[in-house]
């Protein structure tokens, strides 16, 4: 899970970085629960018991 | 903050105040101390007194990001990749009391640093006593920070985790300097990505309805009804940039699965895509507006659409890196299947995160289906209720009883929202949104009663089972359903709180405080139940305060 964790404070870290505009095509104003979403979404994949 | 939950007693535990721990309170205190700055000085004042001040202002922000974008780099590869040296130094800083003098040093630089900023963003005095002032106000900014950092852990220990970390200093620096010049600089290439994605648009178009109305010199395209201006900033090469950096990243991390050099074709695949998918968005923000819902096109979609694309080709990049057996080298092939009924026991994350999921993906789908009221909010309740069912028995060993000092947790965790809300000055519109006011009785009734029982019933439910019941225990073990419900790491709490408050907006700082004293509650018994009602407690309170007294912007 630290992998995805890690991943996940990558992409918010470069979503901040990159979407800092006034118009911009992806808000960042959802970056939260979007990035939550996939991070969820990814753990549940991943989680699955050998 | 929080007394000393030590619960565990092994020798590589972190629970009581070693490196974790110390880092957490250092992060709340930089935290906090920025947001009381922030809140009332304006970037624009200092850019308006011209010069390094307006240069300092220019930068600030950048600055700021590069800061935090420096220690969640550093810190997240150093601890994937020098864990066992960063639990070294983990024991060595516990005998080491946090250095008060070094604390008052702070305080102080602090002081004077606020003060500083006082005089020159309110531009309280002249341009001679500016260039005076600067100085001191750079230098103590800097010592502020340096006396913070120093009076947490001492300066050899710092000075350690940079050696134990190799060059991840340089790398993570040039990868931050980079990344924020690439910020300032990408305007370069907004135009022409701007004109492939207006050509892509207008055929995309051209499908649907007839009479098109495009001028590519002003780059307006659309229908009679409805057009848009394809700007430059809304060209494609966010999203795109951002999939790059997802693609990158998950071949980094997981490369061991992965069939090299084949599944490097999954980049410039996901680029591609998401680069059509943003036209395509366009197209569909054009044709609904067209239809004559233009407050959904130009507010929910226009927000919402891109985000959506890139959930859907980040999770088909990772189903295809870990399912496709040209693509992987985990062996799926073959495999037995496990039947569906099953998933949730072989999958603890599945049972405690699908109903906070499903509140995401319903809420991220309804927002882009909504104008400027969130008309569809009773399917984010009812969405989570039938995740809630349908896992109903996996929850048999869940303790969801409590007693009274989870609702005490709640209660200040309340009064710590509305006094960070009223610090804040957030409050945008008290009155009753329009369209909910202009509904009948009936409708507006039904609506609030969804919206109650959301914030009482189902979201806490769903948030305290993902953040406390699950993302706690889940850095401590994989097998998290093994895990007593008491043991926590300070990295664990600190990381899940600090994201619990990032998913609460401009309220983000009273959002971690209340994690953690949500966690606060879960850890003292073990049990979720008291996490839970205290979370019920929170929103119940707030919800009954939007009601009585008219706060509307606190839902």
């Amino acid at each position: 899970m630290q992998k995805i964790v890690g991943m996940m404070i990558l992409i918010a870290g470069a979503s901040q970085f990159a979407m800092a505009t006034a118009v911009p095509e992806i808000g960042v104003g959802s970056a939260g629960s979007a990035i939550a979403l996939i991070s969820g979404a990814m753990l549940v994949i991943r989680g699955r018991r050998k | 903050m929080l007394p000393q939950l030590a619960i565990r007693h092994s020798a590589a535990n972190d629970s009581s105040f070693g490196l974790f721990p110390r880092l957490l309170a250092l992060t709340i205190l930089f935290a906090a101390e920025l947001l009381l700055i922030s809140v009332w000085l304006d970037d624009a004042a200092l850019i308006s007194r011209g010069g390094f001040l307006g240069f300092a202002g220019h930068w600030g922000a950048w600055t700021v990001r590069g800061i935090v974008g420096f220690a969640a780099i550093f810190f997240t590869f150093a601890y994937l990749k020098s864990k066992a040296e960063l639990t070294e130094i983990s024991h060595q800083v516990k005998p080491i009391a946090v250095n008060p003098s070094l604390l008052a040093g702070h305080a102080g630089a602090m002081a004077i640093f606020t003060s500083a900023s006082w005089a020159l963003y309110g531009i309280h005095v002249g341009a001679s006593a500016a260039s005076l002032l600067t100085p001191i106000w750079l230098l103590a900014g800097v010592c502020g920070i340096v006396l913070g950092a120093f009076a947490f852990m001492p300066r050899l220990l710092w000075a350690r985790i940079i050696h134990d970390t190799g060059h991840l200093w340089a790398y993570t620096l040039l990868a931050v300097v980079f990344a924020c010049v690439a910020g300032g600089y990408s305007q370069v290439f907004w135009l022409p990505s701007s004109r492939l994605t207006y050509a892509l648009v207008k055929s995309l178009l051209s499908l649907f309805v007839s009479g098109i109305v495009a001028n590519p010199v002003t780059m307006h395209l659309g229908t009679s009804k409805f057009a848009v201006e394809i700007a430059p900033e809304c060209s494609g090469y966010e999203g795109a940039g951002l999939i790059l950096a997802f693609g990158v990243v998950w071949l980094w991390f997981f490369r061991d699965e992965c069939r090299f050099p084949r599944a490097l074709i999954l980049i410039p695949a996901g680029v591609v895509i998401m680069y059509l998918l943003n036209a395509a968005r366009i197209t569909g923000l054009i044709l609904i507006g067209d239809a004559g819902a233009t407050r959904i096109a130009l507010g929910g979609f226009h927000s919402q659409a891109g985000w959506i694309a890139f959930n859907a080709v980040a999770l088909g990049f990772s189903f295809a890196a870990r399912r496709l057996p040209w693509l992987t080298t985990t062996g799926h092939v073959g495999t037995t299947v496990a039947p569906p009924s099953k998933e949730s026991a072989d999958n603890p994350a599945a049972t405690y995160l699908l109903p906070f999921l499903s509140i995401l993906a319903v809420g991220t789908l309804t927002a882009a289906a909504s104008g400027d009221f969130q008309w569809l909010y009773p399917l984010r309740f009812l969405a989570a209720a039938g995740a809630l069912w349908f896992l109903r028995k996996r929850y048999a060993a869940v303790d969801w009883s409590f007693g009274w000092f989870g609702p005490a947790m709640g209660a200040l965790a309340f009064a710590i929202w509305i006094g960070m809300d009223a610090l804040l000055n957030t409050r945008v519109h008290d009155a009753m949104p329009v369209a909910l006011a202009g509904a009948t009785p009936a409708i507006r009734t039904a609506w609030i009663v969804f919206r109650v029982l959301a914030a009482v019933l189902t979201v806490p439910i769903a948030e305290e089972l993902a953040f406390r019941g699950f993302l706690i225990r889940r850095f401590i073990s994989a097998d998290i359903e093994a895990s007593p419900p008491q043991r926590f790491t300070w990295l664990g709490l600190g990381l899940t709180s600090i994201a619990f408050g990032i998913l609460h907006g401009n309220l983000w700082f009273a959002g971690i405080l209340a994690g953690l004293l949500y966690a606060w509650a879960l850890l003292r018994r073990g049990r979720i139940g008291e996490a839970i009602a205290a979370h019920a407690t929170t929103n119940a309170l707030l919800a009954a305060y939007v009601l009585l007294f008219h706060k509307w912007h606190l839902w």
